[in-house]
Formats: C-alpha cells, structure tokens, sequence
C-alpha cells in the first residue's frame, strides 16, 4: 500500500490536505508534520521516523514545500526503495496525488504522475493563452 | 463511439470543485471520455486535465466516450452539467 506524509513550513500542509479533500469530496488517509519556526526538527524527525516504522510495510511518499527547505533536508536520509521525497508541493500536485493513490499504480510511477502535476499546475496564463491564440 | 455537445450552465465553470465531481463520474465507467474544447481534447477522467480547458458559463463542449458502456456514460455526464454539478438551486 502507498501512504503520504506531507511535511511544509507552518500550516501549508494542513490547508494543502484541507482544500484538496475539500475539491475532491473525499477524506484521505494523509499524515501531516509542520515545521514550526522554533524548533530545531527533533520532534518532527521523532514522529516521522515513529510514522515510517508504523508504515516499514508500505511505501511511503513524503510531499515537502521547498527544495532545500528543512521538512526537505530531514527526509534525506530516509529515502529508498520504498520511500520518496517530492519537493515545492503545491495544490495541482496533491489533487494528482489524492485521485490517483487508489489506482494501484507502481510507486515510482506515482511518484513521476505527482511530480508532474505539480510542476503542470504552474503556468504563466498570458503566455498560455497566447500559445492558445496562435 | 457517441459524440454530444453540452453547454456550461453554472457559473463557475469547469472550476475545481466541478472539475472533481465529472473526472469523479466519468472514472466510474469503463469507456474511454474525452472532452472537446476549441481545439483541445482532455481525458474527462483527469481532474487536472478538465481544468486546463478554462471553461465558463455559456461555453460548449463536447463530450466524446467510447466504449461499452458509452451511451450511459454521456447520458450520465450531460445530466451533470444540465444540473449546474449540485452548485446552484
């Protein structure tokens, strides 16, 4: 089985998991860790690392805010075989997530469908539409 | 294949919301749906892909399933629209 932990900076992933749920009606079984200003990450590498152990039987796909941002750095050292990390998650990204966990898919091909969505959901719309009038 | 024009009735559009109830719906058969706008065509099981057609109230798009179960499927999508997807009374 395919579980998701999103790690951000403040309260990002909380209303990432809100408002995603919210768009596609359906509650997902997403853990959430944010990174509060003061700490200094060992209470999130505690809980993520006790989520892992819980999940050692599943693959685990971590979604984080910023390439190079802490909740990023602390995954690090966990990633293998059957844990990835996708960096600057953004609400494109986790609806592709939500509607496609339940399809059974390879994990690494997950993995490649969520990166895309994220990085398909940004757009510059004038130069879209203007590719669109040509 | 079956091949049906609908028009946009609500007033947001094919927004998120909207988007989610018809990729939601159009999962649920076995058929192959797209959807037609201009002279773009997405896979109506997309969320994502429904989206990037920017379709508002009063556009026209058609509805292109085929498959076995073809003929629900469009009748089920159209009646999706017709009622404005549940957003308005």
């Amino acid at each position: 089985m395919i579980k998701c932990v999103v790690i951000t900076h403040g309260n990002l992933g909380e209303e990432l998991i809100r408002v995603s749920e919210k768009i596609v009606q359906k509650k997902q079984d997403i853990q959430c860790l944010r990174f509060d200003w003061v700490e200094d990450g060992s209470k999130i590498v505690h809980k993520l690392e006790a989520y892992l152990k819980t999940n050692r039987n599943n693959q685990v796909i971590i979604l984080t805010d910023m390439f190079g941002g802490s909740p990023a750095n602390i995954c690090l050292k966990y990633i293998g075989s059957n844990v990835e990390v996708i960096t600057g998650i953004n609400l494109p990204g986790m609806l592709k997530y939500i509607t496609h966990v339940d399809k059974q898919l390879d994990f690494k091909e997950l993995v490649r469908l969520v990166k895309q969505g994220t990085i398909d959901g940004i757009s510059v719309l004038g130069e879209y539409l203007g590719e669109k009038r040509k | 294949m079956i091949k049906q024009d609908v028009e946009i009735k609500n007033k947001l559009g094919l927004h998120a919301r909207a988007a989610a109830k018809l990729s939601h719906l159009a999962n649920k058969f076995n058929s192959n749906i797209f959807l037609i706008y201009n002279d773009d065509k997405v896979n109506a099981k997309s969320l994502l892909g429904i989206l990037t057609l920017a379709a508002s109230i009063g556009n026209s798009i058609t509805i292109l399933a085929d498959g076995r179960d073809e003929e629900k499927a469009v009748k089920k999508i159209v009646e999706l629209f017709d009622k404005k997807f549940d957003e308005e009374n």
